[in-house]
């Protein structure tokens, strides 16, 4: 942009400070798990990978982690089919209804989640709804509800609407037309939003703390360590999730980067 | 090429979005493998005519009758029609070869003949090495052949092109013109061709329907809405007719004339009974092109004439326009089409010239 | 055959369709925002829930000498989070717009990695990092600033508005990022060609040009930082109380959920009114054409 390259070069050391001021606090953890904890403190001088066998013997973190899963498999499925029907009821025409429905749906992403969850802890409570995993799962999939919707509509809208026709023109039924013509085009924007939705609830904390039962997930398993002083497994554990959660990044990226072209 | 049989009718077909009315009892009658073209501007209806015959909209009121039967209740689906479509709606993901036998997979046809029948189709427009191809991979022209070759796989009664050759560049698009009606000569099957350009539509079809604001404006051949233009908006639609306007006169021996600022005119009448039933001292316009104008007497029995000075000659390469101003009772001017030659055309700006034309090439247009 | 233009006959378009893809938002977001507004007035004391409607919560808040002040502070501080978020944010975007090529999406991919860390993970991170051992302190010690470490840093409002700006940061970078990346390079060669230099160019032509991004990425920190009580309470301690903090103790050690509620009204109207705000200066002026 600019071509004054003292400039420049100020730009890219502000940019590379702002880097480590991200990254730190991811690597910071990642690199103690490498090393023996005395008293809180951290001995560089004593490398050892005793943080995770103590993970991998920790029930409650085991088990916190298979309910993450559950909650984040369900709530992607959930929000697929949901984001899936809105986004083709939203474009199959015009009306205030759809409109509705749209605003409905953003709600939860607009609202800080601290209402979300509230709003809900107080609806099941209303309805005797009892609070447990079924509750998280609904918690995440409202949550990410807006951002797979608004994906998928998005991949959508940017097909040509006489595609479709073409489809009805040469005979297709509706379901063929969705099976062959919609579907084939849409998989890469689900992936992308499935995965992108997996790593939203992987990492969803405040609703999850309200809606939750006595059921644990990572997040507020690991809330619940930290408040109580920490454990070296935590660090171990953070590098573990970091791993997980740059496979996820970079399948997301794989499948919602705009392709160069189509086919080969 | 067509018969008489009829195929598809529109009886006192309307359409309105909201409050705009956007077609007025269309009539139009479409004969079993006749090529009829609908031209008109942007905005006149034409491609609403051809959205509710493939189905893709419903009429406000009035009847699509197929074999003389109402096909209203038939979701397009189950219309025997198909649509080659502006943007062509190819489908990015499938293969060309793919793309061409959708419509006999999801009739669920056995893939063996699906597989003939393309191989067939490809073949017809010249694509048989494209198969394998993406659409992305293709040229404008190669899409739209395929785009063609789909549309014609499931043997449909009529095909629909939706400005088919809009997108195509000047050359590729008068190919094309030749290639649709070699095609449709060679499958027997009925076109309904919309565009906006009146070169494209005389070059092509059996008849043309001229559309305006959402009236049928003339309904004929291109000899006819060429030579006999059946009102104002038809005249001044195709090519720069010269409209002089006046009020008719006696009919006399096959011959109306007009008495028009230019003088007395004669003009000849027939296949135009509305101008020959019409009032004496009625208003119209007598309509003669710029290549009908002649520097000589022409010798025929009934011819017009005036005289005028050359106000501006442009050079067009084959022909040359020049203006023409007429010392009338109101000034008036003419164009006039001339053959270009090297050593220019056979007059100069400035210079007087006498101008002819036949009573045949002079037509009455009424108000 | 309906006189209305007709729809292809997907599935979408028959009732029992529509009305299940109605059904979950209206179940799972629309009545619980419903019950959650209700909520707010009702009353409880003692345990003992009163249905009859009631604007005692809200009387509550503006009356007691507590809630009004911690509103206030909560939005001043969650102001200079956004301000300092767009401080930072502003050059690392005007940075990456500038690259070319493939190396501008990885590096802005790299900026967004962080926010699919573990939050809670991240906040404890820092908590540490500002703690009396950690790495900033160690810093200031080995750079001879100060003598022995500081306990400033963590446990009270500044440990809040630090953890909250650095966790944010991205969130700031990418609206700015996108509004940048709309202004055509002919502008920037047009506004030379005319004789400007490159700080008057940027001056008039493309910090105007990227002022809604920034008001947008403004709005869009204040409204999660202030909806935020988890950082609050890890990193506040004892002095660094906010109004969520206060909204979620509600439901936990007091639980009062009628005055939770209506604490949560208002965290919305704040919510509210700051993305109309945002909305409001933020339309982008040149795309009214």
């Amino acid at each position: 942009m600019t071509r004054d390259s003292r400039g420049n070069w100020f730009l890219a050391g502000f940019t590379l400070l702002v880097f480590i001021l991200l990254y730190g606090p991811i690597f910071v953890p990642i690199a103690s798990s490498f090393f023996a904890l005395k008293q809180g403190v951290v001995n560089w001088q004593q490398p050892t990978t005793l943080a995770y066998v103590t993970l991998a013997s920790n029930e409650g973190i085991l088990v916190a982690l298979r309910n993450t899963m559950i909650v984040g498999v369900s709530a992607v499925v959930c929000s697929l089919i949901l984001g899936m029907a809105s986004a083709l009821y939203f474009n199959s025409g015009r009306s205030k209804g759809r409109a509705l429905l749209q605003f409905i749906i953003f709600l939860p992403f607009l609202m800080p989640p601290i209402i979300t969850g509230l709003a809900l802890l107080i609806y099941f409570r209303e309805i005797d709804f009892d609070r447990s995993l079924v509750t998280v799962i609904i918690g995440h999939t409202v949550f990410v509800l807006a951002l797979v919707y608004r994906t998928l509509l998005v991949r959508l809208q940017s097909l040509s609407r006489s595609l479709v026709e073409a489809s009805y023109d040469l005979g297709a039924s509706g379901f063929q037309t969705f099976r062959y013509v919609l579907l084939p085009n849409l998989t890469s924007a689900m992936i992308g939003a499935g995965v992108l939705a997996f790593a939203l609830s992987f990492d969803e904390t405040m609703i999850t703390l309200l809606v939750t039962g006595t059921d644990n997930t990572l997040p507020t398993r690991l809330w619940a360590m930290m408040r109580l002083g920490f454990t070296p497994d935590i660090n171990a554990l953070v590098a573990v999730i970091l791993a997980l959660t740059t496979l996820m990044c970079l399948l997301a990226a794989r499948y919602l980067m705009p392709r160069e072209s189509t086919g080969t | 090429m067509s018969t008489d049989k009829l195929l598809l009718e529109l009886k006192a077909v309307s359409k309105s979005f909201g409050s705009t009315n956007v077609l007025a009892h269309i009539d139009l009658a479409v004969r079993d493998g006749e090529f009829i073209t609908i031209l008109g501007p942007s905005g006149s209806g034409k491609t609403t005519i051809l959205r509710m015959i493939g189905g893709f909209e419903s009429p406000s009121s009035g009847q699509i009758l197929l074999d003389g039967a109402d096909i209203s209740p038939l979701p397009i689906n189950k219309r025997p029609f198909n649509t080659v479509f502006q943007d062509y709606a190819l489908f990015p993901h499938m293969t060309v070869a793919a793309n061409v036998g959708y419509g006999l997979k999801v009739r669920g046809t056995k893939n063996a003949e699906i597989t003939d029948r393309v191989s067939q189709a490809l073949a017809l427009v010249q694509l048989a090495d494209f198969a394998g191809r993406y659409p992305a991979q293709l040229s404008g022209g190669q899409r739209q052949r395929v785009a063609l070759a789909r549309a014609i796989i499931c043997r449909p009664r009529l095909i629909l092109l939706d400005e088919p050759l809009a997108a195509l560049d000047v050359e590729l698009r008068r190919h094309m013109q030749l290639f649709l009606k070699d095609i449709q000569r060679e499958i027997k099957t009925t076109f309904l061709f919309v565009t906006h350009d009146q070169e494209e539509a005389i070059a092509m079809a059996d008849r043309i329907c001229v559309m305006n604001a959402g009236h049928i404006q003339q309904l004929g051949s291109a000899h006819e809405v060429y030579y006999r233009p059946a009102n104002e908006f038809v005249a001044r639609f195709f090519g720069d007719n010269n409209l002089i306007e006046g009020r008719l006169q006696e009919t006399v021996d096959g011959i109306r004339w007009i008495e028009t600022p230019l003088g007395r005119l004669a003009c000849a009448i027939d296949g135009q009974a509305g101008v020959a039933a019409a009032s004496l001292g009625a208003r119209a316009f007598a309509a003669f092109r710029p290549e009908s104008l002649s520097l000589t007497p022409t010798g025929h029995a009934s011819e017009n004439a005036t005289r005028g000075c050359i106000t501006a000659l442009s050079f067009a390469g084959a022909h040359t326009l020049a203006n023409v101003a007429v010392d009338a009772a109101e000034p008036l001017s003419l164009r006039l089409r001339l053959p270009s030659r090297v050593e220019g055309v056979a007059v100069t700006p400035g210079m007087i010239v006498d101008l002819y034309w036949r009573a045949v090439e002079c037509r009455l247009v009424l108000v | 055959m309906s006189r209305r233009r007709f729809k292809p006959a997907t599935a979408s378009s028959h009732w029992p369709a529509t009305g299940a893809v109605f059904a979950f938002p209206i179940a799972f977001i629309l009545l619980p925002l419903a019950a959650f507004l209700a909520y707010s007035f009702f009353w409880t004391e003692q345990g003992v829930m009163s249905y009859a409607l009631t604007l005692r919560n809200y009387a509550r808040f503006f009356t007691d000498p507590v809630f009004l002040p911690v509103l206030r502070q909560t939005c001043v501080l969650c102001l200079e989070v956004a301000f300092l978020t767009v401080l930072a944010g502003y050059p690392v975007a005007y940075f990456l717009a500038s690259l070319r090529g493939r190396i501008r999406y990885i590096l802005l991919m790299l900026m967004l990695v962080p926010l699919l860390m573990s939050y809670v993970i991240k906040i404890y991170a820092i908590r540490s990092i500002l703690g009396g051992h950690g790495a900033l302190n160690r810093a200031l010690l080995w750079l001879g600033l100060i003598d022995e470490p500081l306990t400033v840093f963590v446990f009270n409002l500044n440990a809040v508005l630090l953890t909250l700006t650095v966790l944010l940061i991205p969130f700031a970078v990418l609206p700015i990022f996108l509004s940048l990346e709309r202004i055509p390079r002919s502008l920037m060669d047009a506004s030379a060609d005319l004789g400007a230099s490159a700080t008057q160019t940027f001056m008039r032509v493309i910090l105007p040009l990227s002022l809604p991004g920034t008001i947008t990425a403004l709005t869009f920190v204040f409204v999660l930082a202030i909806g935020d009580f988890l950082t609050p309470q890890m990193v506040g301690g004892q002095s660094g109380f906010t109004f969520g903090r206060i909204i979620y103790s509600q439901f936990g050690t007091a639980f009062n959920w009628p005055f939770g509620a209506a604490l949560s009204v208002i965290l919305a109207v704040v919510v509210i009114a700051a993305i109309a705000l945002g909305t409001i200066f933020g339309r982008d002026r040149s795309a009214l054409k």
